[in-house]
């Protein structure tokens, strides 16, 4: 009887374990449909509305146009016509007169006016969300965002296709600025309260419509065939939101993706299988941005300019990149970055020269290894990111600076960074959009922005040129402009030490003919930039 | 009733507890949320917006009193209701636990039945050995193991996802395994202990055969621990599934928590917690509830 309830149990498995092979072997893929492609991001998005977000522009990008766009041209940003058409500077810098491009429609069939323009400028401040510096920098802009005022007082629309946008003070980035994903222009009439939540109120003039959207799991564009450019290759888009890197290289190379950012993906991996396996599918485009070594002046020790010119001589910052991005990262030595407009490439950045840092620090005082100070890290950090800290632990310790790798979890580090008491650590910035205004303030436009940095720079000599260089209308003089101010806080004041601008990666499945990533200081691209194979 | 005043109690606890630890770590949620590129004015007006800036006490108040109206708050890194992201990730998770739960209680069921009734031998050695393997392997590496092998391999799941039923497939055997391992382990012993007992002496002297044994004293008396450890199983899937979820990108409630710690998203965070606890909670209530049914000595005592 014992061997008859065996068999009975080994045969119960036994079935089921072919009914389960069966059920499997059956599920074979299918063809996949022509124009589609597939790709993958870690976080879901969240809201598809730029007025509440800074860094989910992958839906902004693609569903609606700017007045202008940047694009990357033999390596550097340009900006280039999209929904404006022609525009004129007035002489003191502070009026733009804008022509709209004829017969857009958006992708409801509502025209594009002068007056969705307007709106597009008022929601964000209405809104007074994200993204208001720019409508800010507008006559009235603050009366709108503190309601004493429903409209731009200095926009001013004179028909159907012509406005002119009046500024408090000049600015000769303004015209870079309006290429930022904030700066999306949305269709006044069909403006409702699900936007940025319900796909279908995403009504905009771009290529692509938001046809789906399932939070922490996929969302789907498809070709608008009322955009008023060139019909693009891919037809369709699904972004699915794999958290797991892992999960989302095997589903590349499973043929389940047909692009995917390398720049989520562990750099071993990068290098041992992606740049070999697939070397010759990999396309990469500078990041427009500095990651760089910041230092807080009322530290104790790193107030004294030798020291922090020390740290910089004590960094061996060509070895650091050779090591661990393998090619993939060039150099810094001040604050603009490479591809950004006026970024100087003759900038002496700080040799590597540990006798010279120890002289450095005996001049100071510090012979005797006093220094010592941490060096935070965000938890969230990229591995690489993390052997650079480690990097500069140890290259620092050679020369007598003890700087301690802390890590913290990303709320707790921005916490500490933004009371403006994090010591040093290292940060990354990648310009919103093509100027050196974008950085430039951001670092060193006000003493607050300085302390909320952790930088807590104190020349208010230079903070004040900082802020007032964006005025200079004429461009050869900005230019100058910031190259002096960039010798100074960097070449003189050591203010921070910049490392490299690394490359971002992309690899193409089988599925893509070609992919030319433009514009990266965000990590979205253009789905129109990408071709596929017939 | 009293077990449910309790359960109710406990639940205020963990909701009390959890609220003032997510406010007195470091941290601002709305600097994680507006990013690296906001400015300090623009967290300093949406803390004050959504009441970050007020009293713990007053928001304490004001999130319990939404709380018991089913009203979780909006999440701060995925912009929706979080009452409408658990209910959709609720789905998700039920399916793969009840997916996962019927593969461990089949399995680790037949596997210790088995074991049990062919002690000692090759069979027996095999069922346990695939139960110590359940047990002693890290969920992640089973599913990293069982997606390489069965998806990336042999190409007959998907990798990830919820598109169909498939997909549900690795991730159920990857979080049921160790279940399976406990239950086939617990079986085999239990029905060991049982058959040795006098009882089954007397039922044999009868004249009972071996499967009437076997099925009608025997077994039903080992299902008491067993139904009870599945019970309590069932809850700890359902609670417990973050590793599986985030390695096969399914969206249920254990990677939206994961997503909510990361992005310090407050009442995300604390919906799933709470939400865990209570299936914890219900877990053990059901688990007392059969214990009560299949023993009537309980009941008595009750």
């Amino acid at each position: 009887m014992n061997k008859r309830i065996q068999k009975k149990g080994i045969c119960l498995i036994l079935v089921l374990a072919a009914l389960l092979t069966g059920i499997l072997l059956a599920a074979t893929a299918g063809a996949e449909e022509a124009g589609l492609l597939r790709t993958a991001v870690t976080y879901d998005i969240t809201t598809m509305d730029v007025a509440k977000t800074t860094e989910d522009y992958m839906i902004p990008m693609n569903v609606f146009d700017r007045l202008f766009e940047t694009r990357m041209e033999d390596g550097t940003a340009k900006l280039v016509p999209s929904l404006c058409t022609e525009y004129k500077v007035s002489e003191d810098g502070l009026t733009y007169d804008f022509t709209l491009r004829e017969g857009v429609v958006f992708s409801n069939g509502n025209p594009l006016t002068a007056s969705d323009v307007q709106y597009s400028f008022e929601r964000l401040l209405v809104l007074a969300n994200q993204n208001t510096d720019i409508p800010l920098e507008v006559v009235g802009g603050q009366d709108v965002m503190d309601k004493k005022a429903e409209t731009l007082s200095g926009f001013s629309v004179t028909d159907d296709t012509h406005f002119s946008v009046t500024l408090k003070a000049p600015n000769a980035g303004f015209l870079a600025e309006l290429s930022s994903p904030a700066m999306s222009i949305v269709d006044q009439e069909s403006m409702s309260d699900g936007f940025g939540v319900d796909p279908a109120a995403m009504i905009g003039t771009g290529p692509y419509l938001v046809t789906e959207r399932i939070t922490n799991d996929h969302y789907t564009l498809v070709y608008n065939d009322k955009y008023w450019g060139a019909e693009p290759s891919v037809k369709k888009l699904v972004v699915r939101v794999i958290s797991d890197a892992n999960t989302q290289n095997l589903m590349f190379q499973n043929g389940e993706l047909d692009l995917i950012d390398l720049d989520k993906q562990d750099s071993a991996i990068v290098q041992s299988q992606y740049k070999t396996v697939y070397a010759d599918r990999i396309v990469s485009v500078r990041k427009v941005g500095l990651t760089f070594l910041a230092l807080n002046e009322s530290n104790e020790y790193l107030k004294d300019v030798r020291v922090r010119k020390a740290i910089g001589m004590a960094l061996d910052v060509d070895t650091m990149i050779a090591a661990l991005y393998n090619g993939d990262a060039t150099r810094e030595n001040g604050i603009i970055p490479t591809g950004a407009w006026a970024h100087n490439d003759s900038l002496e950045g700080f040799a590597y020269d540990p006798e010279g840092a120890k002289s450095l620090l005996k001049e100071a005082g510090y012979e005797d290894g006093q220094i010592s100070f941490e060096l935070s890290m965000d938890s969230t950090a990229t591995g690489s990111i993390q052997l650079v800290y480690q990097s500069i632990s140890q290259l620092l310790d050679k020369v007598g600076i003890k700087a301690t790798v802390k890590s913290y979890d990303h709320a707790a580090y921005l916490d500490l960074r933004g009371s403006g008491k994090m010591d040093a650590f290292i940060a990354r910035w990648l310009l919103d959009y093509n100027d050196p205004a974008n950085i430039m303030l951001t670092f060193f436009g006000s003493a607050d922005n300085t302390l909320h940095r952790s930088l807590n720079y104190p020349d208010a000599e230079i903070i004040a040129r900082v802020a007032a260089a964006p005025a200079i209308v004429d461009d050869s003089q900005r230019m100058a402009e910031y190259q002096a101010l960039e010798k100074k806080i960097i070449g003189e004041d050591a203010a921070w030490i910049p490392l490299f601008e690394d490359m971002h990666l992309y690899c193409l499945g089988s599925r893509v003919a070609s992919f030319t990533p433009q514009w990266a200081g965000f990590s979205d691209f253009y789905v129109t930039d990408v071709v596929l194979k017939d | 009733m009293k077990r449910i005043v309790q359960a109710l109690l406990v639940l205020l606890l963990v909701s009390l507890m959890l609220f003032v630890m997510l406010r007195i770590v470091p941290g601002n949620p709305v600097a994680v949320l507006m990013g690296e590129h906001a400015n300090q004015a623009t967290i300093d007006r949406l803390t004050a917006e959504l009441g970050l800036d007020q009293p713990i006490h007053v928001q304490f108040f004001r999130y319990l009193s939404g709380a018991v109206r089913g009203d979780f708050g909006t999440s701060y890194s995925l912009g929706k209701p979080v009452s409408e992201l658990m209910g959709t990730a609720f789905v998700n998770t039920l399916l793969l636990s009840l997916a996962a739960a019927l593969f461990a209680w089949i399995t680790g069921g037949l596997c210790g039945l088995l074991a049990a009734i062919r002690k000692n031998s090759i069979p027996d050695r095999l069922f346990m050995g695939f139960s110590l393997l359940g047990i002693s392997m890290p969920v992640f590496m089973v599913a990293m193991i069982l997606q390489y092998v069965f998806a990336y391999w042999l190409h007959w799941v998907p990798i990830s996802g919820t598109a169909d039923w498939r997909s549900f497939i690795l991730p159920a055997v990857a979080l049921g395994w160790n279940s399976a391992g406990s239950i086939a382990r617990l079986v085999r012993s239990a029905l060991l202990d049982t058959l040795e007992e006098d009882y089954i002496d007397t039922a044999r002297a009868k004249g009972l055969g071996k499967s009437g044994v076997l099925f009608r004293h025997a077994l039903r008396n080992t299902m008491l621990p067993t139904v009870t450890m599945m019970a309590l199983q069932l809850s700890a899937l359902l609670s417990g599934a973050v590793i599986t979820e985030t390695v096969f990108s399914i969206n249920g409630i254990g990677r939206l928590a994961v997503q909510a710690i990361t992005a310090r998203d407050i009442p995300l965070l604390q919906g799933t917690v709470l939400f865990s606890t209570a299936i914890v909670i219900f877990g053990n209530l059901v688990a007392d509830f059969l214990y009560t049914v299949l023993d009537p000595r309980t009941r008595k005592e009750a």
